[in-house]
């Protein structure tokens, strides 16, 4: 069918400004065309009073006239326009699969056509499919997207009550603890983003929903502390006694998606599911619930790249293993703050007065947050399982004081 | 947090002798059981929410809304928090100056921007695209590629930024996160657009601003002079353009809603950028102005590749034919962002005039097309 694509029909009347191509107008129009390709009958409900002109076997009596666009094209190129990018634009197709390397080094969109004179000022160190892909990431996105909350609307603070002095200063001295910790995860995959090529965009955009959302988790706890009648804390030491990398200091995706995503966030997502446990109010079982769902999807990205790697890499699953064990070694004891609930952590003291029911409660609360560690090492060995990680599980590699929760002897 | 990180650490103590545990640990800086609960610079502070929720303006109260003019704590404390003794650093923040970051707006941005999110993929009516000419639809791929590739950019450009930021001004860090959201979102919804009939995109920016903005490593407020009002003041004009001339609504709202977000974004921009020539003085303002003397050439230099201007022409023309009608508009979109960027640049403080404006700039403004749209 040559015409379709090719020729358009000039309407005069009160459409005349406009042209179609066939297809186009005939879908615009609710009109059939009922034979192709030179004999056009049209069927036509058009309100306004209006010519068809067609040139087109000279069929006068629809007045229908389809003109060749190659003569405009033509007559612009002698005004003076170049157009010659439309002709790149018409052979332009998108790739149905993602490139194993990335020769994207100056920021253009993935499947756009590329020009031979910019300067490659992207440099991106990430260039390479298997070093920063999941798949389904376009599918996490849109429910990053479409799960955003505001933290001043959403929250029903007027719920709030005032509580007893205890009670109130664990709850503000855990929300200076969140308040801290929960832009890490804004600056860190902040800087990757600005280093890993626009071919991954998935990747890329996921990252970005995941800054939004730490950057709301900041807020809210901030704000929590400054509701009730308490204020903001003791700060906590991040930094001292970490052994081994930073998540900080991460250079390397799957080094800092391990170690965020798989346990830092992992520790805090089961934390915020059991926030029930340790709301006074409405309000901060709001906070609790909508801040875990919003870690579900941060933990979703490691695991959808662990997985990946191990489909796809597994040359470095002995590597992976290695990151595995110092993100477990810091879960057990609550270095480098990514565990609050760890023992002998500030907040750990918080959370058993918060769970106990006050501070001359606190040893209910560190039975109950006993139970909390164990259900956080039971959700991060099914995170294992899924990104297929778990033969540490069994193979005694797993940190031993992380198997002693789940299996007490 | 003084605990060994050996795994072979034996763990089995009794839950209910944890606390304990810690107050017989050695040089745990918490020695004392409970002691937290002593632990606050101010107390007492009840804010309550207002007609738009319990806003970050609501709660910088007391010392909390005590903004800093400089901090060097490279902690993460959050402002206002307990601070302990003998913390290393976590970073070598490089923006510890109220000065280089800083908008008084920011809060009220980052909430507004949350208060105003939208879902390209949910709010976008598409099921209202209709295929356009041929042209039409070649014209808008190529401008929602470059306005795709322009909100990467921006990505790349904050995202690099972010973490050098201190933690003393937690304002602009989440406004500046909403930001990247924004563009996040514009990226895929202009790739959303311009593969939506099918076919491919178009070609990639000529590159000379791109470069610009993501290669500026004088300062946060140097990359905020390209970003909003060398880059943000055009993407804008596009915008409004862009809503202008959709040829359906799904176009139309997908133009004004980014136009909203771009309206926002240089909102914070120029605060900003007021703020630090205000603040530092007409010697920063000529420094200002001259360093906009390359970039302006640069921008010369793009401004004369046709790509763009060609498919805007073909898009307000509605086709080839009509291109002349169309690029007689484009030249006023020409002439009005060169005219706003004069306008933007003596707002904030510096003194750009068409007299000390480049010459290739200059030749834009002056020259109302006459079109009949």
């Amino acid at each position: 069918m040559p015409i379709i694509g090719q020729h358009i029909i000039s309407l005069a009347g009160r459409d005349r400004q406009r042209t179609y191509t066939l297809a186009a107008w005939r879908i615009r129009k609710s009109l059939t065309i009922l034979s192709v390709p030179i004999s056009i009958c049209i069927t036509t409900r058009l309100k306004s009073p209006c010519s068809i002109y067609s040139g087109i076997n000279g069929e006068a009596d629809l007045m229908a006239t389809v003109t060749n666009r190659a003569d405009y094209w033509e007559k612009a190129r002698e005004s003076g326009f170049d157009l010659s990018w439309l002709d790149q634009l018409k052979q332009n197709t998108l790739g149905e699969t993602t490139s194993e390397f990335s020769e994207n080094n100056t920021g253009r969109v993935e499947g756009s056509i590329p020009r031979g004179d910019v300067p490659q000022f992207g440099a991106y160190t990430f260039r390479t499919k298997k070093d920063v892909w999941a798949h389904n990431l376009t599918k996490l996105y849109q429910e990053f997207v479409t799960r955003q909350w505001s933290s001043a609307t959403d929250i029903p603070w007027e719920t709030i009550e005032a509580l007893p002095d205890d009670i109130e200063a664990a709850e503000c001295q855990l929300a200076t603890f969140f308040a801290q910790v929960e832009f890490v995860a804004s600056d860190v995959p902040g800087r990757f983003i600005s280093t890993m090529s626009p071919d991954y965009h998935e990747v890329r955009m996921v990252l970005i929903g995941q800054v939004m959302d730490e950057s709301r988790h900041l807020d809210v706890f901030r704000k929590r502390a400054l509701a009730n009648g308490g204020g903001l804390m003791r700060m906590i030491d991040t930094v001292s006694d970490v052994v081994g990398g930073n998540t900080d200091n991460a250079r390397e995706f799957t080094e800092l998606s391990s170690r965020l995503h798989i346990t830092g966030e992992g520790n805090v997502l089961t934390l915020f599911r059991l926030g029930e446990l340790m709301a006074y109010n409405e309000a901060e079982k709001a906070i609790y619930r909508r801040c875990a769902q919003d870690e579900a999807r941060h933990v979703a990205i490691g695991v959808l790249h662990l997985r990946y790697m191990n489909e796809f890499n597994p040359e470095r699953r002995e590597e992976i293993h290695s990151y595995l064990d110092e993100g477990e070694s810091r879960q057990a004891s609550g270095a480098g703050g990514e565990n609050p609930a760890a023992r002998n952590m500030l907040t750990s003291e918080a959370l058993a007065v918060l769970l106990g029911g006050g501070k001359d409660k606190t040893d209910e609360g560190q039975k109950i947050l006993m139970a909390i560690r164990q259900r956080q090492t039971k959700e991060y060995f099914q995170r294992l399982k899924s990104a297929g990680f778990d033969d540490r599980i069994t193979n005694g590699r797993v940190n031993p004081a992380l198997l002693e929760l789940v299996n007490p002897a | 947090m003084s605990t060994s990180e050996n795994p072979e650490e034996p763990t089995d103590q009794p839950a209910d002798q944890e606390v304990e545990a810690v107050a017989s640990a050695g040089p745990d800086p918490t020695p004392k059981r409970m002691a937290w609960m002593e632990d606050t610079l101010e107390w007492g502070v009840r804010t309550q929410p207002g007609k738009h929720g319990l806003t970050m303006r609501d709660i910088n109260t007391g010392i909390y809304g005590d903004v800093p003019e400089e901090s060097q704590d490279m902690s993460r404390r959050p402002r206002g928090a307990f601070p302990i003794p003998g913390v290393p650093r976590t970073d070598l923040y490089t923006l510890n100056h109220k000065v280089e970051l800083w908008a008084d707006n920011a809060a009220d941005l980052y909430e507004e921007a949350i208060q105003r999110r939208w879902m390209a993929h949910i709010d976008i009516p598409w099921e209202s695209l209709e295929p356009h000419s041929e042209e039409v639809e070649l014209a808008t791929r190529q401008l929602c590629t470059e306005l795709a590739q322009q909100a990467s950019i921006e990505t790349d450009v904050i995202g690099q930024w972010l973490h050098h930021m201190n933690y003393a001004y937690h304002e602009v860090k989440t406004f500046l996160a909403t930001e990247l959201f924004d563009s996040g979102r514009h990226y895929a919804a202009f790739r959303q657009r311009a593969l939506a009939n099918g076919g491919g995109l178009g070609l990639e920016s000529p590159g000379h601003m791109n470069r610009r903005i993501l290669e500026c490593r004088a300062g946060w407020t140097e990359t905020a002079l390209y970003l909003y009002i060398l880059r943000g003041t055009l993407t804008l004009l596009l915008y409004r353009y862009g809503e202008a001339y959709a040829h359906n609504p799904a176009e139309k709202l997908l133009f004004r809603m980014c136009l909203q977000d771009k309206a926002r974004h240089l909102a914070y921009g120029m605060a900003h950028l007021k703020y630090a020539v205000d603040e530092k003085g007409p010697d920063y303002a000529l420094g200002l102005r001259r360093l906009m003397g390359g970039v302006e050439r640069d921008l010369a230099s793009e401004m004369k590749d046709p790509v763009l201007w060609e498919a805007l022409a073909i898009i307000i023309g509605g086709g080839v034919e009509h291109m002349e009608t169309g690029m007689a508009e484009v030249k006023n979109l020409q002439r009005r962002y060169i005219e706003e960027y004069l306008t933007r640049m003596k707002w904030i403080g510096v003194d750009k005039t068409a007299d000390n404006l480049d010459q290739g700039l200059a030749a834009y403004l002056g020259k109302k097309e006459s079109s009949p749209a």
